[in-house]
């Protein structure tokens, strides 16, 4: 009997009926129901996963930007965006190791500088680079001006992608940085992240001034960016450079600098796990519908199913038609789900100013979780086609 | 004549009934609510019938079906389906046996997303047609059930009596041995009610194909080869309807026919005419040639050679085969005793049925002429 069977479960041949596909065609409305549920829950999965990926990568902007190989760190600093500065002598001691080109300073400050908004004299806390013009170590995108003019003393450059609320754009030709008057020579356009409103790059002479060392001397140093030369070893520089420096200076290479903030936004911060909850919570909705969606058409076409089997379908078969089916779902609603992200993405990003991105990545993730979730519902509601039982028909 | 070297000539197979039930009993539920539903039943049903069940709900009939079709296991008792046991099958097997039966439901359950003609494609996959053909054979058969101008519509367009025999076309097409169905003209007017026996009824004698039918439709019934009747799980009557039915049982008892298949008996049996005989008539007169073979249906005869009767033969006995066989003349007179119905069959086909196994003519002539 083996033999004069050509089908039944075991193989499928070409040219055999696309029973999966034909039932989800089959009736248009349902169609249309079924992908606009299953899109929904998609669209919120994109949207909490757009946004978490926009939080990371706004908030690791600004390390991706800095023009050096490695980074010198005091070791007690848990996160780029905080202060925790270390002495100048520690950075110079860096650039008398083999392989080091140069050493330059970093300046920065998160929490102490406040910007007056030149139209409505309204004070904002804003994000502070510094650094020596000559020696631009954080390249800023787009500039327009030269940031050699940034050597005069009460000069910088602003942000024109900054919140709207600072007046940073249209470009001020003066503004005040705690209550001390300050030239705008130019601007970039780098954008917010969700801590920060503005940034404001200014020359290390007037961060200095700005933000004078308690005893006195020069700032601080927030990070050391080190230029390699061509050719030589980044691991073995940078056990050098540890050895020769002081053991709470901490040196990274920029992938180790990377690697820290994201640990810190994934786990320490609390906007890791919101995005983890609201990923599931559009999960869970999307179980929820899906299910609703095949256990219907499960149910429907119970008997169907009951005479396949009847005939001499496996029900290996049968299940699999239900799982395909609930694949060419998941298809259904995750396409138009994208395309809505897609849009959705491009207006929220410009009103947030925030770097939202249908990214390869992004587009596979979802498809993955909007998979998983219609073959799990479907896993579920096929159990009714395993036990249904073709004697029942007659 | 030695049997076992004839038997070898003769496919085992094609001798065999398409079902045997012996001894079957079956329950419903466990232990303390268990409920028999089946006492001991007994059935053998050769090729080529078209078996009618009747009964009162709850008779047993569709667990009979259910059984036989595969759809249950066997409690106690032994099914056999095409010469295999369904009882020693298991799980996968059951299965398969089920690609052999054809299903015909109360209820039609064609898929929504498919058309008519991939309804029945579906039956088809599980065949071994191949692809390529499985269109043609499709079409043809949804023709011959007068939907040939439906083959791409969808169930929705089509009215119930329409879908219903699209059902009946899945349950045809991959030419089944064994045909079940549970009230299949329920739900259909009285013209496609008409068009699906008469489809059935083609299959049992083009195919030899077994036609199981659960039905109260009197215009069924008409048609049926043998009505089986249950009452209360049993199987209180089974009994010969048609005529050729009646024949192949009494064939089966001629030693020139010992080794014909129960398909090449029915169709020995279809070619037989009725002839009535009236008290006094010679049927058959010694030293004429021989033309004709005759089996009683009714009454008796009177054999007398050389002016002594020597035997006399009633009801399912049978004469005029010696002829027949080995070409010479009667050799002895037939005289109606009482009125006669016979069933006659010619030279010809009495001849065709012999030659049906070159062989097995060898064995017979010389057996008949060794006789004489």
């Amino acid at each position: 009997m083996t033999a004069t069977s050509n089908f039944g479960g075991e193989r499928r041949p070409v040219g055999f009926v696309p029973l999966a596909w034909r039932n989800l065609l089959a009736n248009k409305p349902r169609l249309l129901r079924s992908s606009g549920g299953i899109g929904f829950a998609v669209l919120l999965m994109l949207m909490q996963l757009g946004f978490e990926r926009a939080f990371f990568n706004a908030s690791l902007e600004v390390i991706r930007l800095l023009d050096g190989d490695i980074f010198l760190q005091r070791a007690s600093k848990y996160r780029f965006a905080t202060k925790d500065p270390f002495p100048r002598r520690d950075l110079e001691a860096a650039r008398t190791v083999p392989g080091v080109v140069n050493a330059w300073p970093l300046y920065a400050d998160w929490h102490h500088v406040f910007w007056q908004n030149p139209t409505n004299d309204k004070n904002f806390l804003v994000r502070i680079f510094a650094f020596d013009p000559d020696q631009p170590v954080l390249p800023l995108p787009k500039l327009e001006g030269s940031p050699k003019d940034l050597s005069d003393l009460d000069t910088g450059v602003v942000d024109r992608r900054a919140r709207r609320f600072l007046g940073m754009d249209p470009q001020p030709s003066a503004a005040e940085l705690n209550g001390s008057k300050i030239k705008i020579i130019g601007s970039f356009a780098l954008g917010p992240d969700f801590e920060n409103d503005g940034t404001v790059v200014i020359g290390d002479r007037t961060f200095a001034k700005l933000l004078p060392n308690s005893r006195g001397g020069p700032p601080d140093i927030e990070l050391g960016v080190v230029r390699l030369t061509p050719g030589s070893d980044p691991t073995t520089v940078q056990q050098a450079i540890t050895a020769a420096v002081p053991s709470d200076i901490a040196v990274l290479t920029k992938a180790q600098l990377l690697e820290l903030e994201r640990k810190f936004q994934a786990d320490v911060s609390s906007a890791g796990p919101i995005f983890v909850m609201g990923t599931l919570v559009g999960f869970i909705v999307g179980l929820l519908i899906s299910y609703q969606i095949i256990y219907t058409d499960v149910a429907e076409q119970q008997p169907q199913y009951a005479t396949m089997k009847a005939m001499g379908y496996r029900t290996r078969y049968l299940v699999q038609v239900v799982l395909e089916q609930a694949v060419l779902s998941a298809l259904a609603g995750w396409v138009p789900a994208s395309l809505v992200a897609i849009l959705l993405f491009r207006i929220v990003g410009e009103v947030a100013l925030l770097p939202l991105h249908m990214t390869l990545e992004l587009a596979l993730v979802s498809l993955l979780l909007t998979v998983g979730m219609c073959l799990i519902s479907a896993m579920l509601a096929v159990r009714r086609v395993i036990s249904t039982d073709p004697a029942e028909v007659f | 004549m030695s049997a076992p070297a004839i038997a070898d000539s003769v496919s085992l197979d094609s001798l065999q009934p398409t079902l045997r039930v012996e001894a079957l009993d079956h329950f419903y539920g466990e232990e303390d609510s268990r409920n028999q539903v089946l006492f001991d039943n007994r059935i053998e049903i050769g090729p080529g019938q078209l078996v009618v069940m009747t009964g009162p709900s709850g008779a047993g009939k569709t667990t009979l079906l259910t059984l036989v079709g595969a759809l249950r296991s066997v409690q106690h008792g032994r099914i056999e389906v095409l010469g295999q046991s369904l009882s020693t099958l298991g799980q996968r097997e059951l299965v398969r046996m089920r690609r052999n039966v054809g299903f015909i439901f109360q209820m039609h359950n064609l898929f929504d997303a498919l058309s008519a003609y991939e309804n029945v494609k579906m039956a088809m996959q599980l065949g071994d047609r191949p692809v390529a053909e499985m269109r043609e054979r499709g079409t043809a058969i949804l023709d011959r059930l007068g939907l040939g101008n439906r083959v791409d519509y969808k169930p929705r367009s089509l009215s119930g009596g329409q879908r219903q025999r699209v059902a009946i076309a899945r349950a045809l097409v991959n030419r089944p041995k064994l045909i079940l169905a549970d009230e299949p003209t329920a739900a259909l007017d009285r013209e496609s009610a008409h068009k699906v026996v008469d489809l059935l009824k083609e299959t049992t004698i083009e195919q030899g194909s077994t036609v199981i039918m659960v039905t109260h439709d009197h215009r069924i019934i008409e048609k049926a080869d043998r009505l089986v009747h249950m009452v209360d799980g049993r199987i209180a009557s089974d009994v010969v309807l048609h005529d050729s039915m009646r024949i192949c049982e009494f064939l089966k008892t001629v030693d020139a026919f010992q080794y014909l298949t129960p398909i090449e008996l029915t169709h020995v049996a279809e070619k037989m005419t009725k002839r009535r005989f009236v008290k006094g008539d010679v049927v058959i007169r010694q030293g004429e040639a021989g033309e004709e073979f005759f089996l009683i249906s009714d009454g008796t005869v009177e054999v007398m050679r050389e002016g002594h009767d020597v035997a006399a033969l009633g009801a399912g006995d049978f004469f005029g085969e010696g002829a027949l066989i080995t070409g010479e003349p009667r050799n002895a007179t037939v005289v109606a005793n009482d009125n006669l119905d016979t069933y006659v069959l010619g030279k010809a086909d009495f001849g065709a049925a012999i030659e049906a196994s070159r062989s097995f003519r060898d064995q017979l002539y010389r057996a008949y002429f060794l006789r004489h």
